[in-house]
This record gives C-alpha cells, structure tokens and sequence, in this order.
C-alpha cells in the first residue's frame, strides 16, 4: 500500500503540488433497526475508498475514488492538482499550512469486544430486549424505535511530506426514540450511548436504556408547560456538554471564528466568569472523540478553550493555525472518504467545580432543571439554542413537578457570564454533530446554574 | 455492463443465495463543487460517488448490503452478502412484499444535458460573481462560507417483481453565507442560495441578497415579548415544518400511532386558506423524477386541501400494512449517519411539498401585520418534537414591524408554540414562491405566535 502512496503523492508533486495526502479507507458496518418490535432490516456492508486533497498554486484540490489501484489513485491524484490549479486562478491569500513532524504510526483500537465478533443474533436479542423493557417499563408506552450501528475503519493517511499512518476507528452506536399516550396527551423522548467497543451493553444493559428513554416520556405525559422568559436553571449533565459545544465549541472552531465569528479577536480577553473552565480533548478514552491522530495526521490532545474564564484556545486544523500563528490541534476530521476533514470538535467538556447538586439547587428560589437534551444549535453571532426533552420546575431549592419539552436560547458572551456554579459531578453524552459531515463526539461537563436564561415556553 | 443490467445481476445472485424475493438500487454519479470561505475560493472539486444497494428478502426476513464498487464481482458478492444478511434477520411481521411494475410519469424539467457540460472553471467563475456583488452592497459585509456545485445523478431500481427503470437527473446550487460586523453588533450568518434542475446562474442576486439580510442585521433594537402576528419566510416555514408537520403527514408516523393526525382524514386541521400537497412529477422540482428509490412511479398526493386533511405519503412498505398503495414517497440516504442513498433502505420521505400561494404582495403582508416580526429564519427547528408538534425556537434573523413597516432587527427572541394551533392561524399569503429543500411555499403571515424574549 504504502509504494502505491508513494508513487502516486510523488507524481502529483512532480506537477507542481505544494503538499498532497491521500487517505484511504476500508469501511465495515454493521446497521440493525427495530420498529415497534419488528426487525427493520440488517445492513452488512464493506466499502472502500479514497479521498486525496492536493494543495497547488495557494488553493485545494479534492477528488475521492472507489479504486486503491495505482492507476486509480494517479488518475484521482491527477484530477484532484487539476482542480487546485483551478481553484488557485483567482486566490489572494494563498493556503498556507502550519508545519509539522512527519509520522509514522499504526493504530489499533483496543476494546474488550470487538462487535465484528459478535454474531447477528446476540445484537439482535439485544435490541429487542431494548425494545421489550421500554414497553414494559409503562403501558402507556406505545412506539418504540431502536436504532443500532457498528462501524469499524481501517484509514491509511500518506502524505507528501513523508506522514503515513494506519489508524483503525470504531464506534458502537445505540438509539433509541420512545412515543407514550395518555388520552389525548402524547410524548416522546430519545436516548442515545456508544463506545468503541461491544462492551457498551454491560453496562448500558436494556433495562437502564430503555428506563431512562421511559421515565423521560412518562414524565412528559405528566408534564405542565413552563413559562417562558428568562430564568434561573440548573443545566443538568446531560445538557451541559450540549451547551459547551453549540455555545463555545462552534464559535472556536478556527475556520468560524476566523470568518467572523462573535469571538473573533477575543483571544486572551476574559469572556466568562472565572468559574469556567472548557476544553476539547482527544485524550479521553471513552468519548467518541478519542483519536490518536485527526486526518492531517496531527496527533490528538487537549487543547483548552476557556481558562478561569478567559478565552485561551481555538481548535485548528494546519490552515487555520498557519493563518493565526498558532499550532494545529488535531481538530481536522473527516466523515469518511467522501469528504475532505473540517475543523471538528472531539470530546468537549466544562471543568468540574465543587457544589454539590443540592447546593446548586439551594441557591434557586424559582426556576428550572433542564435535564436531558433534545439537539442543539449555532450560530457564528453566538446564538445558541438547546432543545430540552426533559425538565423539572425547581421552587424554593426543591425539584418540583415535570414541564413539558422546551427550547433554550442565548447568546455565547452573555450566557458564559450568567454562570454562578458549578457542580462536582461530571457526565459525558455521546453524540453526532453535523457541520455539512455527521460526526461522531462527545460533550459533557458537571451540572451548572446560571443567573439567567432564555426558556421558550408559552 | 449497464446499470439495469448490474441491478439484474444483482438479483439473480441473490435469489441464487436464496432469496425469495430481491431488489437492487444504483445511485449516484459526479458533483463538482466549489468552495467560499472567508471571500475567497478556495477549494475545488470533483467527488464521484455510486453505489449499488441490494434488498434480500426471505420468509419475511429482510436483508440488505451495499458496496460501492461497481464490478460484476462485487455486485454478486454484495448480493450474496444481502441474502446473508436476511438469513441472520429475524422475520418482520408487516413485511407484505417488494413493489410491482407500473407505468411511469413523464416528467419535465429534471434533466439539462448543458449542466453535464458546465466546465470547473465556470462554477468557480459563478463564486467570484457572488464573492464580488455581495462586496458591493455594503462594506461590512464578508462572504463567510458558500459556494457552487454542479451534479448529476443516476438512478437505476429492478426488482424480482418486474420492477426495471431508469432516470437520470441533473442540479445547480449556489449558495452564500454573508456575515456584517459593526463596531458593536455580529450579524448572525445571513445565506441565500439558487437551486435548478436547469443550466441557470443568477449569482449577483444570491450575492446581493446574502449581503442586503447581514447588513440589514445590524440595526439591532430591542424586541418585545408578547403574542403577536408574525411574517413567515419560506425559509422558517420549511424549517418549523419539516420538523413536525411533515414527520406527522408520514404513513408510518400515522400508522405507529405517533402522529396527532391519525384518524383526522377528513376534518378540519387548518385554516381555510392552507392546501398542502407533495409533488414528485412537478416540472422542475428539486425532488422530481419519474420513480422513488424503490421503483415506484412519483405522483401528486394531496395532504391538505382548503384546511380538510386529505392523507398521508407512504412507501411501499408502510402502504402495504396500510391496505393502502404507495405514493412514491420511499426514499433513501441521509439519517442519523449521513449515508449516501444506496447505502440505506427506503424510508417515506416527501419530495416537493407545495403551500399554495395566495394574493398578496410583500407590502401587502407587512401591512397586514401591522405590528409584529418579519422572520427569515429559525434556529434549533430540529430540536422540534415532531410527535406532539411542539416547537420552541429561535428566530434569526428576524425583524421587527411596526406601523406596518420593517423597523428594526431583534436579537434574542424566540417562537414557542404547537404546529396545529399554527395551521389554524395561517392569514394572508404571498403570491410568489420558492423552494428551499423539499418544500415550497410563499411567505406566510400567522395572526398570532407567542414571542418570547429576554
């Protein structure tokens, strides 16, 4: 493999390249969904393929194939300069990318149980016991989906500049939406887990998943509506990584914060209250964003955002760091060999603090407890908003009745202000975020009260 | 070997492995496309991506493999795979069986031999128009992200039902993202964008109207909370839409019994004024074509005619349990992983939903509000619960009307309420349309929406 690379980077370079990579991989998934109990149908698929971005004449050139052959990725190699050059006609500033070490590594994920060893039917028997236990758990439980997907790649990167890596990348997914009735009142609410291993369901067993995604939706039957306006909250484990990605993470994210973004030119300046600490981080073994190298081939680390409430960091891909004088992050991932790497957060959490949750709780005279989230939202202005699957009134420091599902929204410079304390407890969420790419990552952080904020109820 | 003939191909291996039943689905093709960021071009390029997707199915239980290599090997192995698969599955209870033949539509305007043609350097040509006419409007303008794509698409499905058809498609979209910075305000990022089945370039308009929104987002006041009438854009009813009315016009949705319009066919669920309906045969449309992604002709299916719910959009599947016939609606592609068509199975999706337009002029809608928003946008629609039609979102960018004139833009302000108590305060409509995704309506104003605000 590593000549076939060689070859066709070294061509490319003969045509007048700045840099070319080729990363190449093979795909093996895994798709299971459950409808209401019935077995949707079972996805086995291979793939392959190869995406190979070229820098020529200050621009990019990208082009992808389905072939690993020589002639294949020569001819890609070829079409991909063709476009740099094309590309590069009419560029002012030219791309520039931060320097690096070559590497030279191969990767292995390490888990307990690799779901490629797992047969059909345990997976299957899993999730119908998922399936079972949320329409047990309550008779007014009425639809139940259950997504399910393995996803194991095997990515070869090479580049011009000597880098060649072989990283294995897996991840064990698990959704879940459930539709309550009561009467006239309907419900739902969504859950989602993963890891890198099989091993995810010892302890996500079906009856904690299908328990929690349960209580959620009887709950909601029993919900009343919120008021809407500004209010004091606690925003509960599940909701704060939520929060430190669509309201910090986005906004520092280099390529949008460099396209104007509302911290643009606000490095080193205090932006939040001194109690906040937040970071992005690969190294965190259980998150899904836990990779040893992104797809420049930058090796992961933790690049710390906010520090005591100033602004430190940004996340960087190799462009965006030369641009800024800064060191690249590891933040550049790609969905898979369709699309080129966008700078992508990994595992984005808030510091711990030290308030126990019924001290955050003691502090709060009305307001409410967002506990689990629905999605989330940005924008470059700082504009954030939260979907909210799961909330409780709290009055005189006392978790009171249910409300029903909820949007929250604020604005980054002023929300990061608001925040008062900050819990001892740290939860971690999986998830997927889309920047034109699904990705797969991780938030979380402790629970957290805030002064005030927008809750969009009637 | 032509794509019918792989889909062939594909079958026979898989009724060969045993299947009783199997389908195969080809899609895909080539996209050119050019990247904007920060006003400048920067990227170029040209993606290929085809695949074949193959649905086996035994005794009721239903298997499915993909691959995207394209070799008569490889399809054999996939469909081998598939069979595999279904032998693992366990049997669906609901599963009736795969579509039969029918004849197709003739539909206008999806396919411009120009658009194959379009050189690289023209759609490049096409970003420096946008980059530069968005400059002029105002200088606190930056193109921030955007750009142009050319595509083509092949579509090839046969079935062991006698199910054989093919349809090719071409598309044109440019889009930019314009962001104004004063010395005290941050325009939220502002897009507008231009999508044809047809060779078509209005690339000054886009840029114009990307520019004219951020800039026009600076002029912040306070907003005001309250009920209130609110002028709708396309953009926010396609987004507050997609994300609970449509979920719950879906077969599934209904026969789940996860949609509040189960049992409603018939009654009164909006206003007099709304018609609503899903087109796949309309000339032109962004979704139109002669068959859905499992072989079944496209047509024109009621949803909401004069307020009175008419009925649902359902694949195959979900028909079949529903004693009901497909409407053409199977799609593929997307979800919760973002995979290419040929790698899912089908599941209903809507192609062209059409608002019907009413009469009014934009004056004519801004006066008639008198006293409310103007909403371009909304954010966090997704996070909408589309079972119960709850919304609570956002709005930017967003205006603020007084004395029936646009006066000011509002930051942090949100929309919270329920979709069917919506439909039923849908007043005055424009008389143009536009398509943004799969929908495609005028500009809509709801006599009252509660606002809330800080």
């Amino acid at each position: 493999m590593k000549d076939v690379f060689v070859s066709a980077l070294d061509k490319t370079k003969s045509l007048g390249a700045t840099y070319a990579e080729i990363r190449a991989q093979k795909n093996n998934n895994t798709i299971i969904n459950v409808v209401d109990g019935q077995i949707e149908a079972v996805t086995l698929a291979k793939e392959i393929g190869a995406a190979i971005r070229v820098l020529a004449d200050g621009a990019w050139g990208f082009s992808t194939t389905n072939s690993l052959s020589q002639k294949d990725l020569e001819k890609s190699a070829k079409s991909a300069l063709t476009m740099a050059k094309t590309a590069g006609k009419s560029i002012r500033t030219p791309v520039k990318l931060a320097e690096v070490k070559p590497v030279e590594d191969t990767v292995k994920v390490h888990v307990k149980k690799d779901p490629r060893e797992i047969d059909i039917k345990t997976k299957i028997d899993n999730l119908l016991s998922i399936n079972k236990a949320c329409y047990k758990f309550d008779q007014r439980i009425k639809s139940v989906t259950v997504r399910y997907a393995d996803l194991t790649t095997e990515q070869t990167l090479g580049t011009t500049e000597g880098t060649f890596i072989n990283q294995e990348k897996r991840v064990v997914w698990n959704y879940c939406w459930v539709t309550g009735k009561s009467n006239d009142i309907m419900a739902s609410a969504r859950d989602e887990v993963g890891m890198h291993g099989y091993e995810l369901f010892d302890t996500e067993t079906p009856e904690k998943i299908a328990q929690r995604v349960s209580r959620r939706v009887t709950q909601q039957l029993e919900a009343k509506t919120p008021k809407g306006g500004e209010h004091r909250a606690i925003i509960g484990t599940n909701i704060v990584g939520v929060l430190a990605h669509e309201a910090l993470g986005h906004i520092c994210e280099a390529d949008l914060t460099l396209a104007g973004s509302a911290l643009m030119g606000k490095l080193g300046q205090k932006i939040a209250d001194e109690k906040v600490t937040i970071y992005d981080t690969a190294l965190m073994p259980e998150g899904f964003g836990a990779i040893k190298y992104d797809d420049e081939g930058i090796p992961g680390q933790k690049t710390v955002l906010i520090d005591k409430g100033t602004l430190v960091g940004l996340m960087h891909n190799r462009e965006t760091a030369a641009k800024m004088n800064m060191k690249p992050t590891g933040n550049a991932r790609a969905q898979d060999f369709r699309v080129q790497p966008l700078i992508r957060m990994r595992n984005t959490c808030f510091e711990t603090g030290d308030h126990s949750f019924n001290e955050l709780l003691e502090g709060i005279d009305y307001g409410y407890y967002l506990e689990a989230f629905r999605g989330g939202q940005a924008n470059l202005d700082g504009t954030f908003t939260v979907g909210v699957q799961s909330a409780f009134e709290i009055v005189k420091g006392k978790l009171g009745q249910p409300v029903r599902n909820i949007g929250i929204s604020g604005n980054t410079l002023e929300t990061l202000k608001q925040i008062d304390a900050c819990g001892k407890d740290f939860g971690l969420e999986m998830g997927r975020c889309g920047k034109g790419q699904a990705m797969f990552e991780s938030s979380g952080g402790p629970p957290l009260r805030v002064n005030k904020i927008l809750i969009g109820g009637a | 070997m032509s794509h019918i003939e792989l889909c062939k191909t594909a079958i026979a291996a898989a009724q060969k492995a045993g299947a009783k039943e199997a389908e195969a689905l080809i899609y895909g093709d080539r996209t050119v496309n050019v990247d904007i960021e920060r006003g400048e071009i920067k990227t170029c390029s040209d993606l290929k991506d085809i695949g074949i997707g193959v649905r086996a199915i035994i005794d009721g239980k239903i298997g499915f493999a993909y691959t995207n290599v394209l070799t008569r090997e490889e399809v054999e192995k996939t469909a081998k795979q598939a069979a595999a698969a279904s032998l693992a599955s366990l049997k669906d209870k609901n599963w009736r069986q795969l579509p039969e033949s029918r004849k197709y539509p003739t539909v206008e305007e999806t396919f411009d031999k120009k658009i194959l043609e379009v050189p690289s350097d023209k759609v490049v040509e096409l970003c420096q128009q946008m980059i530069a006419s968005s400059a002029e409007v105002d200088k606190r303008v930056l193109a921030a992200f955007g750009g142009a794509q050319v595509s083509s698409l092949n579509l090839a499905c046969a079935n062991s039902n006698g199910v054989e058809v093919e349809d090719k498609g071409t598309f044109i979209a440019y889009a930019l993202g314009a962001m104004a910075r004063s010395e005290t305000q941050v325009s939220p990022m502002c897009y507008e964008f231009k999508a044809s089945r047809t060779y078509d370039t209005d690339a000054n308009w886009v840029g114009k109207e990307a520019a004219r929104l951020a800039a026009q987002s600076l002029n912040v006041g306070k907003p005001e909370a309250g009920r209130f009438p609110v002028l709708l854009d396309p953009f926010a009813l396609q987004e507050i839409l997609t994300h609970t009315l449509i979920e719950s016009a879906k077969g599934d949705t209904v026969y789940r019994g996860r949609s509040k319009l189960r049992g409603k066919v018939g009654t009164q669920i909006a206003a007099e004024n709304v018609s609503l309906y899903d087109d796949g045969t309309l000339a032109g449309g962004m979704y139109s074509g002669k068959t859905d992604f499992e072989g079944v002709p496209r047509q024109k299916t009621p949803i909401i005619e004069k307020g009175t719910l008419r009925g649902f959009i359902y694949d195959n599947y979900w028909a079949r349990l529903a004693q009901g016939k497909s409407t053409g609606n199977a799609g593929r592609g997307g979800g919760a992983l973002s995979l290419p068509a040929y790698c899912m199975v089908p599941s209903i999706s809507p192609t062209n939903i059409k608002l019907e337009e009413g009469t009014a002029s934009e004056d004519e809608l801004i006066r008639e509000v008198k006293n409310g928003y103007y909403v371009r946008s909304v954010q966090g629609a997704h996070q909408s619960n589309p079972d119960t039609g709850d919304f609570s979102v956002a709005i930017t960018p967003a205006w603020r009307i007084m004395k029936g004139e646009i006066q000011h833009a509002v930051k942090g302000a949100m929309i919270a309420g329920n979709i069917y108590d919506l439909l039923n305060k849908i007043g005055l409509m424009g008389k143009e349309t536009r398509q943004r995704g799969t929908f495609i309506a005028p500009k809509v104003v709801v006599t009252e929406l509660n606002v809330v605000s800080k």
